[in-house]
């Protein structure tokens, strides 16, 4: 036999070396598809109108000024008025500005331009700006919102980390205009109300779930638009139409809807001006009517990728008066630009996050001073953005020496990035210093003038750009590299899991010579566990299936199990038929297997039925919801039910191990009842305290919990194999090392999963207790069940059947791929102060329950599988036997997550411009890093026990040879 | 519901108790009377899956019942032992406890429970428990062997076990691809249990018929080279 191919230490060195290579992989792809930018907390006051570096005790203290005095201070400071007073923000879903404004100079198609005819003519006069402002990606409406408001283009993992509230918390407009007092009021889509709840005096939010409504929607916002109109308490009006996005979904760029859409969009403007802009000059100041898109749409109507179509998006201005501007229809901005160009109208400071660069034709109509001003705050802001996204920025350390050269020379002769900003800034700054020392050269027309507003641009443009191209452009060479790490590590994890069943094939051949062709085929079984690998990863490049993933799991489980139930039923009957030999022994064999089969099934489908789980049918009844409703009285029975069962099993499947000493076993029936009523306690007692006030005891109590839980593993996982007893009086020396070796596994293993189950009790919510019993009793009887079937069925289907049921359990547990439905609650208990590090792992231990649970049974799984015949035949050493045992348990996990590691990798990358790529493709991602992570740690858990019960018993066996 | 097949083709020595125009002329008036059940639902009383599918399978059921009991009762084994009324009476009591046995597979593998589905789950499984576990009634009685090399080992010896096990293994495993569609967010009202689980094992039930012919036939064809 040449097992000197594929020795232990050689299998070792390699899986770890690929597992490395995968975590890199990972690390480098996660860093670039998903940049982290610094965001800056907290939100801009009083220091926007001082220069960077400026010191802060110069600043008015600004807590106790009521929004009125705010307001005043504001003027006061930014010494430019605020051109404007109230604002209409008109949102239109999924506008493209080609519709209003035409594309390169040419004026938009006939039938647009007809059904827009107010807006044309607004246009024409000069009274309003267009201006392509061109959205970032993903073009869906949520961000682009964001976008919007703060400045900002935000990152996935921002979003991720606020734990999926959907709540804007950074700096933004609508706040600073909260701050100073405005009263807001929202009509349309109800996106504003989940970024901004409890924000707006008045609202009716509209849902933009019925996609066919193209009618209704508009309706109920323009419904309000006459009263709204008339009244004048607010400052702020939003109103957000959907029809149009509607109707682009529904039939496209060019549907017959689209220009009758456009016509009653062209009414509401019209209407809005007639009612509301001339009033300009009563109580309630001058009005601004701001007509801004979140995106565009393609040829068809889909909108989320980065084309020109579904970028080209709107901003119309249209003031009371004339903008004095040149050209009204071919400006180009960016979508960001809209934050800082409303801050700097309206006179409040620029959101800190904001990356935009003020739109100049807005504020033509200012003196040449204020505009100078102006840029000089937006270069403020930005510059001291750029401070805390480049660490090493202080410009005074740069010799800027083409100062006064040309505008040509720019960008050229600085040699880092740091530099090309701070010389830009500090020509831009000293230019305008001169100008303002020099007060008789101040004309719009002079050189001087032109020089400081072009030195300007240059800087707000370089820095806006860089600034936005670094939160959304992806580095291309990382991703591939990261790709591609993943890639050669899932390769190598499957090559060896193929010599390694190779090589054991070869042996099992050796052993059962008699040519039994039950191993040469290929069994529906083992083909049945491939199709699910190919199923699952074709499912992963559908949205709906990955939102409603858990079906998979379940169906394909529970029809793994079908078939094994059919498999032995055909033992059965061969036993049976042949009635020769068969004793008794294989015959109640067979019924413990179907036994533990209907276990299986059975909690299988309460656990299925346990939560409803999946995005789109979460409403349907569940028995979670059901019992929510019988009460938390019939809750907290079952939990103290379940505990109860949990505690007498493991009891009881102690007592199986009987080849051992009668007070260890005692001790280790004592160490297991112990936590068991420590558990039961704390739920009678503590856990509806557990959130209130007297919880100090309750922590106490989960703290003293964790400790005993941990010290009774470690005790157990420490001195079992040194206490089980040698029985070498009437066995071959061999066999009795290997039985030794089985049962201080069973016991370990058994101790891992009781312990693991104990925990979960007691952080998991109350309603999921029965199912972590269900997922005990499911590991107990997939453990019985392959204990039956030895040398039938090949160990590599076990395991990943055991894997696969740690995914369903996963899902059982009422987990889902969005990351809403993570026990945030959970993850406090114990933990006294607040501290991210602990709760993260409470909660990486609540979400990951089943996964653990099942890699944590393969301890179990390597006791009850029949080694025996290997041991004695084998004149081997510890390396092949731990290469026997431990080889599938833990090569096969590894090799399924590589898989579907790599599979989804590679589907995120090309659903990176999917319109669902944040909310549904990029939550599943994260699930699928942690999944990666637990599938490490829970292998190199049983690696490192199984490799050290190895040890012990190794050692002890030499002392004995020695003693004897 | 899900059991699969093995390959059956090592049954060299196939007897063959039925001629394949017989079974021919049996398959044909299956597979119509099952089409038939369809057409009068949807004419005469006006039901479709779609609309009624609980009203729609039990006419389908009650349309295809005496069709398949009394054809397949013809085909019983132990003539000397067992009356034509006598298969007849057992296959009236397999469509029961077949309907149990599939009921019971359907919601292992996820159908859904409740009062709402019950007759849907019901009336479903008496149409699977008609074109599954009925023929095999009439035909093999309680004989435990039979059953077994039918259902556990897909052993066909002779052309009547190839016209029992073939459309009943294409039913389930028809039934199992038909589950697949339901969680796909299409939102088309033939994904609900059970429509689109029934036009998938009636498909396999077709499919299996068809089979089961080519096989009759193969080794009929395979006899009279033999003999000659």
């Amino acid at each position: 036999m040449d097992s000197s191919s594929l020795t232990c230490k050689k299998l070792t060195v390699i899986a770890v070396l690929a597992v490395l290579i995968q975590v890199f992989g990972l690390g480098f792809f996660v860093l670039g598809f998903f940049p982290v930018k610094p965001a800056l907390s907290g939100f801009s006051g009083v220091e926007s109108f001082y220069p960077p570096g400026a010191d802060s005790a110069e600043f008015q203290n600004t807590t106790n000024l009521s929004d009125s005095q705010l307001k005043y201070l504001y003027q006061e400071l930014s010494l430019v008025p605020p051109l404007f007073d109230r604002l209409i923000l008109l949102v239109i879903d999924g506008l493209p500005a080609e519709f209003v404004l035409g594309k390169d100079g040419e004026p938009p198609p006939k039938s647009f331009k007809e059904a827009m005819p107010y807006t044309r003519s607004l246009l024409t006069k000069g009274r309003a700006i267009g201006y392509h402002a061109k959205a970032a990606p993903p073009t869906v409406t949520m961000p682009r919102l964001k976008a919007m408001v703060s400045g900002a283009v935000g990152g996935f993992l921002d979003v991720a980390f606020n734990f999926n509230t959907q709540a804007l918390l950074d700096d933004n407009i609508i706040v600073q205009f909260l701050k100073v007092g405005w009263k807001i009021v929202m009509h349309g889509d109800d996106t504003w109300l989940k970024l901004f709840p409890g924000k707006f005096s008045r609202h009716d939010g509209v849902s933009s779930f019925f996609v066919k409504d193209t009618v209704q929607v508009d309706q109920n916002v323009s419904r309000h638009l006459v009263d709204e109109l008339s009244c004048a308490d607010w400052s702020l009006l939003i109103l957000h139409y959907l029809g149009l996005d509607h109707v682009g979904h529904l039939g496209g760029r060019n549907s017959v809807l689209m220009a009758p859409k456009l016509r009653e969009m062209d009414e509401v403007i019209k209407t809005i001006d007639l009612n509301s802009l001339p009033t300009n000059n009563n109580d309630q100041g001058r009005t601004l009517l701001l007509v801004v898109s979140d995106h565009g749409m393609t040829g068809n109507g889909n909108h989320g990728g980065s084309s020109y179509e579904e970028t080209d998006s709107l901003a119309l201005f249209i003031g009371p008066t004339n903008f004095g501007s040149t050209s009204g229809t071919t400006n180009k901005a960016n979508q960001v630009d809209l934050a800082s160009t409303l801050a700097l109208l309206f006179g409040v400071p620029i959101p800190k996050n904001n990356v935009g660069m003020l739109m100049p034709e807005t504020f033509i109509s200012l003196t040449v001073d204020q505009q100078l001003r102006l840029l000089e705050l937006n270069s403020w802001q930005l510059l001291r953005l750029l401070e805390a996204q480049l660490p090493g920025l202080v410009c005074e350390n740069f010799l800027c020496d083409n100062f006064r050269d040309d505008g040509s020379e720019r960008t050229r002769g600085y040699s880092s990035l740091e530099e090309t900003f701070c010389c830009l800034y500090m020509k831009a700054a000293d230019l305008h210093r001169s100008w303002k020392s020099g007060e008789e050269k101040r004309s719009a027309s002079g050189d001087n003038f032109h020089n400081i507003l072009v030195a300007y641009h240059d800087f707000l443009r370089t820095a806006s750009e860089w600034l936005s191209h670094r939160a959304t452009d992806k580095p291309v060479g990382q991703l591939i590299f990261g790709v591609a790490a993943m890639l050669v590590s899932c390769l190598i994890l499957l090559s060896l899991l193929f010599l390694l069943g190779k090589q054991v094939f070869s042996e099992q051949n050796q052993q059962f010579s008699s040519a039994n062709d039950d191993l040469s085929w290929w069994h529906l079984d083992e083909i049945f566990i491939l199709v699910v690998i190919v199923i699952v990863v074709i499912s992963m490049g559908s949205s709906s299936l990955v939102e409603e993933e858990q079906y998979i799991w379940y169906f394909m489980t529970s029809s793994r199990y079908l078939l094994s139930l059919r498999k032995v039923m055909q033992h059965i009957a061969t036993r049976t038929e042949k009635n020769t030999s068969a004793t008794l022994g294989p015959k109640t064999n067979n019924y413990i297997q179907i036994c533990s089969i209907f276990v299986i099934l059975i909690s299988g489908r309460f656990l299925r039925g346990w939560h409803q789980g999946g995005v789109n049918w979460t409403n349907l009844p569940d028995i979670s919801k059901w019992l929510e409703q019988a009460g938390s009285t019939y809750i907290k029975l079952f939990q103290l039910v379940s505990v109860f069962i949990l505690i007498n099993i493991s009891l009881v499947s102690l007592l199986w191990s009987r080849r051992s000493k009668k007070n260890f076993m005692t001790m280790v029936s004592l160490m297991h009842l112990f936590p068991g009523m420590l558990v039961l306690h704390y739920i009678t007692k503590y856990q509806d305290v557990a959130f209130g006030t007297g919880s100090y005891d309750a922590t106490l109590m989960a703290q003293i919990i964790y400790a005993v839980l941990g010290f009774c593993s470690t005790t157990i996982v420490v001195a079992v194999p040194w206490c089980i007893p040698f029985q070498n009086r009437t066995q071959v020396q061999r066999k009795a090392w290997g039985l030794c070796f089985r049962d201080s596994a069973y016991v370990i293993g058994l101790s891992y999963i009781y312990y693991w189950s104990l925990l979960q009790l007691l952080l998991q919510q109350p309603i999921n207790s029965m199912p972590v019993l269900f997922l005990f009793l499911q590991v107990l009887a997939s453990i019985w069940h392959s204990s039956g079937s030895n040398q039938h069925l090949r160990q590599w289907v076990e395991v990943a059947t055991l894997y696969y049921m740690g995914m369903a359990g996963h899902f059982g547990l009422g987990n889902t791929n969005t990351l809403a439905t993570i026990d945030v609650a959970g993850a406090f208990i114990g933990v006294l102060n607040h501290s991210t590090i602990l709760s993260g792992i409470l909660m990486f231990i609540i979400t990951y329950a089943s996964p653990m649970l099942y890699l944590l049974s393969m301890v179990m799984y390597t006791s009850v599988k029949d080694t025996s015949g290997f041991i004695v035949s084998q004149e081997g050493n510890i390396g092949s036997l731990l290469k026997r045992t431990l080889g599938f348990p833990c090569l096969v996990p590894l090799g399924l997550n590589s898989i579907f590691l790599i599979a989804y990798t590679i589907v995120l990358l090309l659903m990176r411009n999917h319109l669902f790529v944040w909310s549904v493709f990029s939550p599943k991602f994260l699930y699928v890093c942690a999944t990666t992570v637990c599938v490490c740690l829970g292998v190199s858990v049983v690696a490192s026990t199984m490799f050290y019960i190895c040890l012990v018993l190794a050692y002890r066996e030499k002392l004995q040879t020695r003693t004897d | 519901m899900d059991k699969k097949k093995n390959d059956p083709k090592r049954g060299n020595a196939i007897l063959l108790s039925v001629s394949p125009l017989k079974a021919l002329a049996l398959h044909l008036i299956c597979g119509v009377g099952l089409g038939l059940a369809f057409w009068v639902a949807d004419h005469i009383y006006s039901l479709d899956l779609i609309t009624h599918p609980s009203l729609t399978l039990r006419l389908i059921s009650v349309f295809v019942a005496p069709v398949l009991i009394l054809l397949y009762s013809h085909l019983r084994h132990d003539r000397s032992q067992c009356s034509y009324l006598k298969a007849v009476g057992r296959g009236l009591l397999a469509v029961p406890a077949g309907a149990v046995v599939n009921a019971v597979g359907a919601t292992i593998l996820g159908a859904p429970v409740g009062f709402e589905y019950f007759p849907k789950t019901f009336n479903w499984s008496l149409l699977m428990s008609l074109l599954t576990f009925v023929p095999a009634a009439c035909v093999f009685g309680s004989s435990w062997t039979d059953w077994h090399r039918i259902f556990a080992r897909t052993k066909a010896n002779e052309s009547t076990d190839y016209m029992i096990c073939l459309p009943a293994h294409g039913a389930v495993i028809g039934a199992w691809f038909g589950a697949w569609p339901m969680p796909l967010d299409w939102e088309s009202p033939w994904q609900e249990w059970p429509i689109c689980v029934t036009y998938g094992a009636i498909a396999g039930y077709l499919v299996g018929l068809v089979a089961s012919l080519g096989c009759i036939f193969f080794c009929n064809s395979q006899q009279h080279l033999k003999e000659e």
